[in-house]
């Protein structure tokens, strides 16, 4: 290539081997924020996210409100680092600029904000920002003069179209963590706080789901709607009623499938592609605000169907059982990756873990550290850290090693006897994951 | 006489030229041990007392007043102080930054997160008050409250969060401070409504020139109210 034909390529081409930020934001930023569809007047610069300052912040006009003047509800954050800082996925750089939009999409000026760029130049990586949660849209992307139109057109496709619905999967492969009973109580209490919710029930062989709201399990629906390309998933679906004096609630869910339960893993991994359930659920993305998907306690071909669906994967543990630990470690440190390098978009990535189950007393809770610190230092050897999934308020300057909690009880895990979710029966079930949904995904 | 220029800069200001202020409550112990250790190490105060000017040669600590006990422990005829100016907001700052005194937030405007962390830091004090308060009950109870309006923390024991009047409403203003916003003269927000006690609404009812009060319950108020 001779002349350069575009002016992303222009740009790019123009900049000096070592870059600085400023070189970079004046002669690459505005190409690559025109490129990405926004204009002069819709882009500001060192925007105060109230989470830091950051480099550009855009958003469309809309009507009269020019985001240049009027510098309110930002849609999308671009940091901006030199060619000099190495942006190469997992380098300690990359972390702390990662990091640094995190705090600045977090920022309460920034509570519109969906999307945020990090980029040098040589690199670019795009994050998505549902609610509090914020994972990668897309790998972290080399740039070069051959590729530089082609994946600043992707992202400008993926910001134009942002999907509707955060997907959870709820994973853990330890068995009894309560994956269940936190899929079917974050569903209640999402729908009660005003947003719509799809469940699924992927426990393909207990379909405690289905049953604790007491709905039949379906008779090869489901099947038929992942494995047949002209069956739409939707026609899987029904809805779950609930409704008292003072509330009248609703929300959506895919029950279990007998067939499906009848296949062993094999026939069921020759019928369908890992993919599968992720594309049949794109006509959930833009009904839905949150679709939560409950999974088997394995890592066979059934379970790894929804963490290929998922955005993010929720994981729960108990504080008193080593092997919900060590198993969340397991997932974090290789299921999920694996799924990554399949799915290459960056997702899906694993919230941090939190532990469900019994009060924890003081000695309790240092046994359990202990057993965290011994599971860290083991991923630190195979050079993986663990520690913003286990203890994600501590960082350089803090040692917080706080972990959320819900606490379960009797009232919690009899509630399925009524097929009704605890978060409607008990005040106090009611409150804890309210907790959780706020503290993890609503802003 | 009072020299500007001086302040922010670092002095070696001799010992009984420092008023000490508020005096540190630190046990003897750790003042006396400390005392000796910085004998040993040559007698440098590396941490400096904060102090301000209140005179000529005067001076008068403003912060790190442990500091200030140990040098006097330690027999040190001049100490190593930072002049600071003598504003009362850098008074509270310094005694704050130095751990002597506990901030506060505006839980009038404070975030959930912010609401959350201060409830997490009363709760898991030593012997703390507040031992039996649910975290998550507590902060979803106040964060959803019309906690802009409070004129005091009563209303946080009508929550039933756990947090009753005396000791434990005393800790929770330990942390909290408040600047309420007047009440707006039209309330039709229903959530703020139920919040209210039937008598606060029958006399914004009574404002609004609504007959009929005198027979109206709780729901029928608010439902006059919101429209």
């Amino acid at each position: 290539m001779n002349a350069p034909a575009t002016t992303l390529q222009a740009a790019l081409q123009s900049l000096p081997q070592s870059a600085s930020e400023a070189i970079v934001s004046a002669n690459f930023s505005p190409q690559l924020l025109q490129a990405l569809g926004f204009e002069s007047d819709e882009v500001v610069p060192q925007y105060d996210t109230n989470g830091g300052i950051v480099d550009l912040a855009a958003r469309k006009t809309i009507g009269n409100d020019i985001f240049l003047h009027t510098k309110s509800n930002p849609y999308l954050l671009v940091e901006l680092k030199g060619k000099d800082i190495n942006l190469t996925e997992g380098t300690p750089a990359y972390l702390k600029t990662v990091n640094q939009l995190k705090r600045q999409l977090l920022g309460s000026n920034c509570k519109s904000a969906e999307w945020g760029i990090i980029t040098n130049s040589s690199h670019v990586q795009l994050f998505r920002k549902h609610g509090k949660v914020i994972f990668p849209a897309t790998q972290c992307l080399a740039l070069d003069l051959n590729n530089v139109d082609q994946v600043v057109a992707d992202i400008r496709k993926k910001i134009q179209a942002p999907s509707r619905a955060l997907t959870v999967t709820i994973y853990n492969n330890k068995g009894g963590v309560g994956k269940t009973t936190t899929t079917v109580n974050l569903a209640g209490i999402l729908t009660f706080l005003g947003k719509k919710v799809l469940v699924i029930d992927f426990d393909l062989n207990q379909q405690d789901l289905t049953s604790a709201l007491g709905i039949p399990v379906s008779d090869g629906v489901l099947k038929k709607a992942l494995i047949d390309k002209n069956v739409d998933l939707k026609s899987a679906v029904v809805t779950y009623k609930f409704s008292n004096k003072k509330l009248q609630l609703s929300f959506d869910i895919i029950p279990a499938d007998s067939e499906l339960a009848n296949n062993s893993d094999r026939e069921l991994s020759e019928l369908m592609r890992l993919y599968t359930l992720y594309d049949k659920l794109e006509f959930a993305r833009q009904d839905y605000d949150y679709i939560l998907i409950d999974s088997s306690p394995n890592w066979r071909f059934n379970s790894k169907l929804p963490v290929y669906a998922a955005d993010v994967i929720l994981i729960p543990t108990k504080h008193n059982n080593l092997f919900s630990l060590e198993n969340a470690a397991m997932a974090i440190q290789k299921f999920i990756p694996e799924i990554q390098a399949e799915k290459e978009d960056g997702s899906p990535i694993a919230l941090p873990i939190f532990f469900n189950g019994e009060k924890i007393t003081e000695p309790q809770r240092e046994v359990a550290q202990q057993a965290i610190n011994n599971i860290m230092k083991n991923a630190k050897k195979a050079k993986f850290d663990l520690l913003p999934y286990f203890y994600p308020k501590y960082t350089n300057a803090r040692k917080n090693l706080h972990i959320h909690e819900v606490p379960s009880y009797a009232n919690i895990a009899s509630a399925a006897f009524s097929r009704i979710p605890a978060v409607y029966r008990d005040r106090s079930a009611h409150e804890y994951y309210k907790s959780l949904a706020k503290e993890y995904f609503l802003q | 006489m009072k020299s500007s220029n001086s302040i922010g800069s670092l002095m070696h200001l001799p010992i009984n030229e420092i008023d000490p202020g508020d005096a540190t409550d630190a046990p003897e112990f750790l003042i006396k041990a400390t005392a000796n250790i910085l004998k040993q190490n040559g007698g440098r105060n590396w941490i400096p007392v904060i102090v301000k000017d209140i005179g000529k040669d005067s001076y008068q600590v403003i912060g790190n007043s442990f500091v200030y006990a140990v040098a006097q422990e330690a027999g040190l005829e001049r100490v190593w102080c930072i002049i600071a100016n003598d504003s009362d907001d850098t008074m509270t700052l310094t005694k704050i930054l130095a751990g002597e005194d506990k901030p506060k937030i505006n839980l009038s405007t404070a975030s959930r997160d912010e609401i959350m962390a201060a409830l997490q830091y009363l709760i898991e004090q030593p012997n703390s008050d507040l031992k039996s308060v649910k975290l998550a009950v507590a902060t979803n109870r106040i964060d959803e409250a019309p906690r802009q309006y409070w004129k005091n923390f009563e209303p946080i024991t009508s929550l039933k969060c756990g947090i009753t009047k005396g000791k434990k409403l005393d800790a929770i203003q330990s942390v909290f401070y408040l600047t309420p916003q007047s009440m707006p003269d039209t309330i039709n927000d229903v959530t703020i409504l139920m919040t209210m006690t039937t008598v606060e609404l029958k006399a914004i009812a009574k404002k609004r020139g609504i007959t009929g009060i005198s027979k109206m319950k709780k729901d029928a108020l608010i439902e006059a109210l919101s429209q």
